[in-house]
């Protein structure tokens, strides 16, 4: 009899059980569609032409058509892309080293007035660009930077290292303060200690303060279009709308050169995401 | 060979003051063991030693040369960390190697000294493991191989068994001390609060107490003659009894009588003024033994028996609850609980303190 009633409850939390994973799963596959089908049908798009795109939308292409892709590469996309490429390389990896050592000497050193510095440094987070553009805008013309990489370069790294920076201090607040005094006792000098323990330990946070960076460099428009106007120097965001003015009438290599565009972040977050997740949660998760 | 002077040595972080101007002088080659309850300073005194802490005011000497103001790296001292403090993301012998890397010594001499010191260590199939791939005690080892590299003139351990469990403190403790006979003429400065490690491992013990040094000596001096009633009740497990008592004759021999038990004759002398003086009595749970006849020091009832096995604690109440006296008989003794026990010792085992708590008699 008891064994009946137990088999019967099994069986009832069973059946929840099996609902409530449907339900979830059924979720998920909508959240993953929401996300993955608009950037399936911008790549698809970019095969087709551009009665196909206006005339049925949401069909697979009839012809597939890779010269878009070719098309698109050689109208202006090569150039964009080594220039964002450059600019996004090159900010992340300022971004990340000044945020480092800063991260470093906020945490680990006998620094006078840290208080201080930690709230002038976190303070850049409060930082609107947009308020500051005008004022940056004389001041890199009387530098002689205007309409250069280097404009970007230096901005999109000063706007981001008061937040890489408060990543990787909360990082570096959980390792170990007597690695430091062993290293210390090893006779390593305090660049030493920077280069050779804390930022290899550092490895998660920093590959996930890249990424991050790399997210934002890579799709941020506003300085790109108020510092740059030549189209040597001119990062992807603004030169896809440049594409569009170009070719207007030509959806199909516009979709075909957002999808190139696109592409590159896709395979850096998807190469580093292990990190990306590990570096977050140990880093702000805390 | 290297002898180490601590010359009123002080340290406060702000108003607070840590250490109280230690004095100290450590010959080369010895084993000193700082010891004392948390708090004590006694972290702090080996941090100042190493460098890692600024001496307030004072000085430190390293054969005869001030050295406060020399960084930790050129005081020729190596230190292991309680939490072993090695390197996560390198190997073995790279963490081993780490300080001579630094120091720029030449690629064959480090692979031999880091070789030659994982043998005597046993780590030598480790040296390509990282430190999260190892147990507690072979990280331990690690940390004191990466001291042994760099030939340190004084090394300083800083509660290195606390993290292990017993069984490996035990294998561990015995390692060190074999370290140790295995370098006669490195001097070894090692901290713990337990008095096991200090008793097992010390050529001479210092107990430190709020910043203040209690008493230096050997472990059977600790043990035998404690300066203070401090160091009495520190040194020894279980502490040892302390009853309040009175001089009731002074002279050639002392008589001095204490609640819960008879007079008793203790074979020093003492002024004629100290008669009726206040006096703390004190006497090992180790000392005491169990008689029948009338010549006892303490009678009471047996309120608690821990049995150990080997010994057994017998907690007796004398009269007052706060001082149960604590005996340790071995453990084949039958002894009930609520049963009347007198106690009595040899008078060469008695410890007398004055009212500040100072050993005033020690036969």
């Amino acid at each position: 009899m008891s064994a009946t009633v137990t088999a019967g409850r099994a069986r009832h939390v069973n059946v929840w059980s099996v609902i409530a994973r449907t339900f979830l799963y059924s979720f998920l596959v909508c959240l993953g569609v929401v996300v993955i089908y608009p950037l399936i049908w911008m790549a698809l798009s970019g095969v087709k032409d551009n009665a196909q795109i206006f005339g049925d939308p949401f069909a697979l292409p009839v012809h597939w058509s890779w010269n878009n892709y070719v098309q698109a590469w050689n109208q202006g996309v090569r150039g964009y892309v080594t220039v964002s490429v450059l600019v996004t390389v090159a900010s992340a990896i300022c971004t990340v080293l000044i945020s480092a050592w800063t991260a470093f000497g906020l945490t680990r050193t006998r620094m006078p007035a840290k208080p201080l510095v930690i709230a002038i440094v976190l303070g850049g987070l409060m930082l609107s660009p947009t308020v500051a553009i005008i004022p940056l805008v004389k001041m890199l013309q009387a530098l002689g930077l205007y309409n250069t990489y280097w404009a970007l370069i230096i901005l999109y790294t000063a706007f981001r290292v008061p937040f890489t920076t408060f990543l990787i201090r909360a990082y570096m607040l959980d390792l170990p303060g007597d690695i430091d005094e062993a290293a210390t006792m090893d006779g390593a000098s305090e660049g030493q200690i920077f280069w050779r323990i804390t930022l290899p330990l550092c490895r998660p946070i920093i590959i996930s303060c890249v990424i991050l960076h790399v997210l934002f460099a890579w799709n941020e428009y506003l300085f790109a279009m108020v510092f740059t106007s030549g189209s040597d120097v001119q990062t992807l965001p603004v030169g896809l709308t440049s594409i569009m003015a170009t070719h207007g009438t030509n959806y199909a290599v516009v979709f075909a050169a957002m999808t190139i565009s696109a592409l590159p972040i896709v395979i850096v977050f998807f190469a580093a995401q292990r990190y990306f997740i590990r570096g977050l949660s140990e880093g702000i998760g805390k | 060979m290297t002898d180490l002077t601590l010359r009123q040595i002080r340290k406060s972080y702000g108003s607070v003051d840590i250490l109280h101007g230690i004095d100290l002088d450590i010959r080369s080659g010895e084993f000193i063991v700082f010891v004392g309850p948390s708090g004590c300073g006694k972290s702090t005194l080996l941090r100042s030693i190493a460098g890692l802490e600024e001496i307030t005011s004072g000085d430190l000497c390293i054969d005869g040369e001030i050295v406060n103001d020399v960084p930790p790296s050129k005081r020729g001292i190596a230190m292991v960390f309680q939490s072993y403090a090695l390197y996560p993301h390198m190997t073995v012998y790279e963490n081993m190697a780490f300080g001579m890397r630094i120091a720029k010594v030449g690629k064959a001499e480090i692979d031999q000294r880091v070789k030659q010191a994982a043998e005597i260590l046993q780590l030598t199939k480790y040296l390509d493991r990282l430190p999260k791939a190892m147990s507690g005690g072979q990280r331990q080892r690690v940390a004191i191989g990466r001291a042994i590299v760099r030939n340190p003139k004084v090394f300083l351990f800083d509660e290195p068994l606390s993290n292990l469990d017993a069984a490996l403190r035990v294998a561990t403790r015995i390692e060190i001390a074999k370290l140790k006979e295995s370098m006669p003429n490195t001097t070894m400065i090692y901290v713990t609060h337990d008095q096991v490690e200090a008793m097992t491992l010390a050529d001479r013990i210092v107990v430190l107490k709020d910043g203040y040094v209690e008493q230096v000596g050997t472990p059977m001096d600790l043990y035998k003659k404690p300066g203070n009633l401090f160091v009495a009740q520190f040194i020894g497990s279980p502490a040892m009894n302390i009853v309040p008592a009175r001089i009731e004759t002074a002279g050639a021999t002392t008589a001095i009588s204490h609640i819960g038990g008879n007079k008793v004759n203790v074979p020093l002398p003492t002024p004629a003024s100290a008669k009726g003086a206040a006096v703390s009595f004190g006497v090992r749970p180790e000392d005491l033994f169990i008689v029948t006849g009338s010549d006892f020091l303490f009678e009471g009832k047996v309120d608690y028996v821990e049995q150990l096995g080997e010994v057994q604690l017998v907690y007796v109440d004398i009269g007052r609850a706060d001082l149960p006296l604590v005996t340790k008989l071995p453990g084949n003794v039958e002894v009930k609980r609520g049963a009347t026990v007198r106690l009595n010792t040899n008078p060469d085992d008695l410890h007398i303190f004055d009212a500040d708590g100072c050993s005033v008699l020690q036969p």
